[in-house]
């Protein structure tokens, strides 16, 4: 009994061990310890055993049995993780073809750099204001102290809708209305779309400003100099040169324009900066006293600055951007690089 | 303006390079704009001395010359044939560029080396013509630059002057910036006049009828002059910077108004009837020819020069023809006035005569300049043209102009520019640009008198500049503003529109700016009638062209032409949106309102090309669900689309209006097809329209939270067979108004027509999802919510189930 037991044992653990497959396992289980299994024919066959027998087979069986449940999870285990490593195996994908895309939008170049000053000025405590496009007179030139038949007016071509009203030619009359409209102190910020009677290689008829001004009691022009500083390293980059020379805006004195070592050759001198290592970003000054005069603000006891630069220039800068005309020609290929 | 800077050196002494010059000129206001060498660098050109001329064994047109250079003999064949052993010549050594981009080598001519080319005046670019090679002064020194040797060296410097400096507008104002910036003196040209003893009031008189275009007018006399061309010095001056030589008397007018600033004009004398000048304005409608040949027919707000019967010169602007200098001419009536500049300017632009003159009296001319200006050309007269000038002047100057004397506070100067000042250092700094100073009404103020000469400063701000810019801009230190920061958050209006920029790109669209004026038939080319509202547009008087010229009432036509042309370009996959003002009137009253308008248009394939994306083009439904992820994002629910066919350039079955109550917010749908054909695009477009100002005023704040089930869903489909004609809104307008317990959501899940299904019907299945809050549904619970809304699909569509 014990050596039929044996090679029972022999038998059922080398076909476990052959077993190919989950399946074929599956079958010597049965064969082994199923109903009419080989090794349950055996257990069937302990009531014919003698009394002093039976509790030495019977513990031999149990042995036998526990061994072989032992030895089926263990090659269980074994095929099941040879299936799926094989699975896996099969299933290799080429990781290098490009990801399912779903169609991405963007933002025009110039809406992005309107974002980044506007957040730079944010955080300095300037609101953004808006006005109109097309605007009177008043606003655009006579309260900014540009008369008619002055020779400033010059400085800007006009589009014309009637007599006394135009497209507004910068968005310094977001100036007026907003200090007609609130008492100092104040801080704004007023990007916004511009025209002006010019169109060439490097002038647009349309094009955008971005306008701020900051009025409070003793603003001084180191206050002025020292917010477009900060406003030049935050946009471009610290570490480029800065310098503020006399200018000249009839709404502002003393006024400046103000100039950042090239971004592009770091001063050197190139195509885009014209040789000089200079590239010229904004105008600005203190708030003339006759601007002050015509929104009935206290030259006496309020001071203010103001500036204005383009936001092309700006985007050309940032981008690397060689042609105006790309900003409005709205060809996708340009658009969706932003 | 463009100044030399050999010019400037007469006028003030400084040792600063050209370069150095010219940045101190920007960093003082005075902003340089080109700096060029006269000639271009023509220093490899050198004074050089013929040791021997011998004819070229091998040609017998060529000499072969030993030319001593200062250094060492070299060998140059020359093709000239007025050279002679001993003349100093001037050679230009291998390696010289030569004006006309002409390049110098070392060659071979005919078998003898030629070390460089002996030049002549024109290949310098000193003549227009030259008979041979130029041949030197025999005094000059071996080896330097010809230029540097005969002064001819010199600097051309192009200032962007802004128009408040008219003073700048002269040699001798930039010199004065430049002694105040060097710290030296002004050295002013001095004329001393010979007269004869024949006096001008015996020739000519000069009445001023119009005072306040003509507060004063000078005149000098010189008579016998000969008219013929200027010396090489005055034409070489004159070019360098910008004009033309025409005859040795308009010259000299040119040259001082150059040099000192002050415009003026020659008349022949023969020419003015009377022997006299009436300053008055014109005759409605009379007839003028300028110099340049040109009739004006004037208008009374015309200041004009006149002789004792017509108009000789409009004032300031332009001499007139008929009494211009000419070769001829004998006596010369030399004009120096001034002009009232508004009067000048409006002359100036109604005629579109833009002058050097006219210039420089718009902006302000000197009035005290006047007597110098006629001095020093008289006198320039007389040496270049030979003629006699008459003793006295003619200065009729009616109205003294009061001299402009201001105060300035160091204080307030000290406060404004945050530099330390006190009156000594303002006194010095304007002092040094020519501005008289005294000791002011108090302690802490400077009492300044202005010249004449700047007309720009008027109130003391113009003075704290000026010492600002003197002092440098540079030195003013730099600070942060302190003071109240009145930081809140940007209005609803500006966060909104920021919202729906942000949704629309994240739906796969590209941000689009075309110009906001269009052509005036845009609007028909989309097919929209002239009683619509927008075909009233606000007109530009002076456009660029006529595609330029209406501002527009719809983003519609500038979108179209931008997927024409981005068709071309065969970007045939697109989304593009225009987030814009568009100006829309009443036709009746003028004013304008400027209302934001979402345009988009989408067309091509709906997914991008990939290898393994759909090939599926978009429709109404991807456009639509781009306006209705809009209105979720700035919360707007319960808006209808209402099928309409009232837009022309809408295809009328795929086309509708999107409402919000009884308002509408915009309109979507597919292009229409005779629109394309007019845009030149031949896939389908579809367009979402949306009047932002009204989705901005209807936009909720933010969202509201609904709260989550803890409990399981229980889910019933169902297809209805339907009518055609019901639409989707019909079946889910009742799922949502007939107060069924339970039901959480429905969604339409598949429309199909075709087989199985009858003609003229559709199915429609619907999903619907029940839940509660509270506990988990029973069976019954929900069959009994279900049979109930299949009921009423069924009385009220008269639907069948599937």
């Amino acid at each position: 009994m014990e050596d039929r037991l044996r090679l029972l044992q022999e038998d059922a653990l080398t076909a476990l061990h052959q077993a190919a497959d989950l399946k074929a396992l599956q079958d010597v289980r049965v064969k082994i310890s199923g109903k009419k299994g080989s090794l349950t024919e055996v257990m069937k066959g302990m009531r014919d055993l003698s009394a002093e027998e039976r509790p030495v087979v019977g513990h031999l069986v149990n042995n036998l049995k526990d061994q072989f449940e032992n030895a089926f999870i263990v090659r269980q285990l074994e095929l099941q993780q040879q299936d799926i490593a094989a699975k896996l195996a099969s299933e290799k994908i080429d990781v290098t073809l490009p990801g399912r895309k779903t169609a991405t939008g963007s933002l025009h170049p110039v809406t992005l750099v309107t974002d980044d000053v506007v957040d730079i000025f944010s955080r300095l405590g300037f609101a953004v204001a808006e006005g109109p496009e097309i605007e009177h007179d008043f606003y655009n030139f006579e309260a900014l102290n540009i008369p008619k038949d002055h020779p400033a007016r010059d400085m800007q071509d006009t589009f014309y809708i009637s007599d006394d009203r135009v497209l507004r030619t910068h968005t310094s009359p977001v100036q007026i209305r907003t200090m007609l409209k609130h008492q100092p102190p104040i801080r704004v910020i007023a990007p916004g779309t511009v025209y002006r009677r010019d169109s060439d290689l490097t002038h647009s008829p349309m094009f955008h400003q971005v306008e701020g001004f900051l009025v409070d009691e003793r603003v001084t022009f180191g206050d002025l100099k020292g917010i477009l500083t900060h406003f030049l390293n935050e946009f471009f980059g610290a570490g480029h040169s800065v310098r503020f020379r006399p200018s000249f805006f009839p709404f502002t004195e003393p006024s400046a324009e103000v100039d950042i070592e090239c971004v592009i050759c770091g001063g050197k001198g190139c195509r885009v900066c014209g040789k000089t290592g200079w590239l010229e970003i904004l105008g600005c000054g203190m708030i003339d006293p006759e601007v002050f005069k015509s929104v009935n603000y206290d030259a006496e006891k309020y001071s203010g600055f103001a500036f204005g630069m383009g936001l092309e220039r700006l985007a050309m800068l940032k981008y690397g951007v060689n042609d105006l005309r790309l900003f409005f020609e709205n060809d996708l290929r340009f658009l969706k690089q932003f | 303006m463009i100044v030399t800077y050999n010019w400037l050196k007469e006028f003030v002494d400084f040792q600063c390079s050209p370069h150095e010059l010219c940045d101190r000129l920007t960093m003082v206001g005075l902003e340089v704009d080109a700096l060029e060498e006269i000639g271009g660098n023509l220093d490899s050109v050198i004074v050089a001395r013929l040791e021997s001329v011998e004819r070229h064994p091998d040609a017998d047109r060529l000499t072969v010359c030993q030319v001593n250079n200062g250094a060492e003999i070299v060998q140059v064949v020359c093709g000239a044939t007025n050279h002679k052993t001993g003349d100093f010549v001037a050679l230009a050594q291998p390696g010289s560029m030569l004006p006309g981009e002409f390049k110098i080598k070392k060659s071979k001519i005919r078998g003898q080396v030629s070390s460089g080319m002996l030049c002549s005046e024109k290949e310098l670019a000193l003549a227009e013509d030259s008979p041979g090679i130029m041949i030197l002064p025999a005094d000059l020194t071996l080896g330097q630059p010809v230029f540097v040797a005969l002064g001819l060296k010199d600097f051309q410097i192009e200032i962007g002057l802004t128009p408040n400096r008219p003073d700048c507008l002269s040699v001798v104002g930039v010199a004065r910036e430049v002694a105040a910036l060097c710290g030296q003196k002004l050295k002013l040209p001095v004329s001393h006049i010979c007269e004869i003893d024949d006096s001008i009031e015996q020739h000519a008189a000069v009445v001023i009828e119009n005072s306040d275009g003509c507060p004063r007018y000078a005149a000098r006399m010189i008579k016998d002059v000969t008219i013929g061309p200027s010396p090489d010095w005055m034409v070489r001056r004159l070019e360098a910077v910008g004009m033309r030589s025409i005859n040795n008397v308009v010259d000299v007018t040119n040259y001082v108004m150059m040099e000192l600033g002050h415009p003026l004009h020659a008349f022949d004398h023969r020419f003015l009837h009377d022997n006299k000048v009436v300053v008055k304005t014109a005759q409605p409608g009379e007839k003028f020819t300028t110099l340049d040949k040109q009739e004006h027919s004037l208008t009374t707000e015309d200041l004009m020069i006149c002789d004792g019967q017509k108009p000789v010169a409009m004032a300031g602007v332009m001499g007139g023809l008929d009494s211009e200098v000419r070769d001829e001419t004998t006596i010369i009536f030399l004009e120096a006035a001034y002009f009232n500049p508004m009067m000048i300017r409006r002359t100036s632009k109604r005629y579109g005569l833009h002058t050097e003159s006219s210039h420089r009296f718009e902006r302000g001319a000197d009035i005290d300049m006047i007597p110098v200006a006629l001095g020093r050309a008289a006198n320039l007269i007389a040496e270049l043209a030979g003629g006699d000038v008459l003793s006295g002047i003619i200065d009729s100057y009616s109205r003294q102009l009061d001299p402009v004397i201001l105060e300035i506070s160091a204080t307030r100067t000290e406060k404004l520019l945050d530099i330390p000042v006190d009156c000594q250092s303002i006194k010095n700094l304007l002092e040094s640009i020519g501005l008289q100073t005294q000791a002011g009404s108090c302690p802490d103020c400077l009492q300044v008198t202005v010249p004449s000469f700047r007309p720009d400063i008027e109130r003391e701000v113009d003075l704290i500049e000026e010492v600002a810019r003197l002092y440098g801009y540079g030195r003013i230190p730099v600070t942060m503003a302190m003071g109240t920061i009145d930081a809140k958050l940007p209005p609803l209006h500006q966060l909104l529109q920021k919202t729906i920029r942000q949704t629309i790109v994240a739906a796969g669209f590209s941000e689009a700016i075309n110009y906001s004026f269009v052509a005036a038939d845009s609007l028909a080319k989309i097919g929209l009638l002239t009683e619509d509202g927008r075909s009233t547009q606000v007109g530009i008087l002076n456009p660029l062209s006529e595609d330029q010229a209406m501002m527009r009432t719809s983003l519609v036509p500038s979108l179209l032409e931008t997927v024409s042309r981005n068709l071309n370009y065969r970007n045939s996959d697109l989304r593009l949106f225009e987030l814009r003002p568009v100006f829309l009137t009443q036709a009746a009253d003028e004013q304008c309102v400027e209302q934001l308008s979402l345009t988009a248009v989408m067309s091509g394939r709906r997914e991008p090309e990939g290898w393994s994306q759909s090939t599926a083009s978009v429709d109404f439904y991807d456009i639509k669900a781009v306006v209705e992820e809009i209105l979720i994002k700035v919360n707007i629910h319960n808006v209808s689309f209402v099928s309409d066919t009232s837009q022309p350039y809408l295809h009328p079955g795929k086309s509708c209006r999107l409402m919000f109550g009884e308002q509408l917010l915009g309109c979507l749908g597919e292009i229409h097809p005779e629109v394309l054909t007019r845009f030149d695009i031949d896939q389908p477009v579809y367009l979402c329209e949306l009047d932002v100002e009204k989705i901005i005023a209807a936009a909720g704040t933010h969202a509201q939270f609904n709260a989550l089930s803890r409990f399981p869903d229980v889910i019933r489909d169902s297809a209805l067979l339907l009518d055609e004609s019901i639409s989707a809104d019909q079946v889910m307008d009742i799922v949502n108004s007939s107060k069924i317990r339970f039901v959480e959501s429905a969604t339409i899940f598949d429309l199909y027509t075709g087989k199985g299904v009858p003609a003229g019907k559709k199915s429609l299945a619907v999903r619907v999802r029940y839940r509660d809050l509270d506990k988990t549904l029973t069976e019954v619970e929900v069959n009994k919510s279900h049979d109930k809304l299949i009921r009423s699909f069924c009385q009220r569509l008269e639907a069948e189930i599937r």
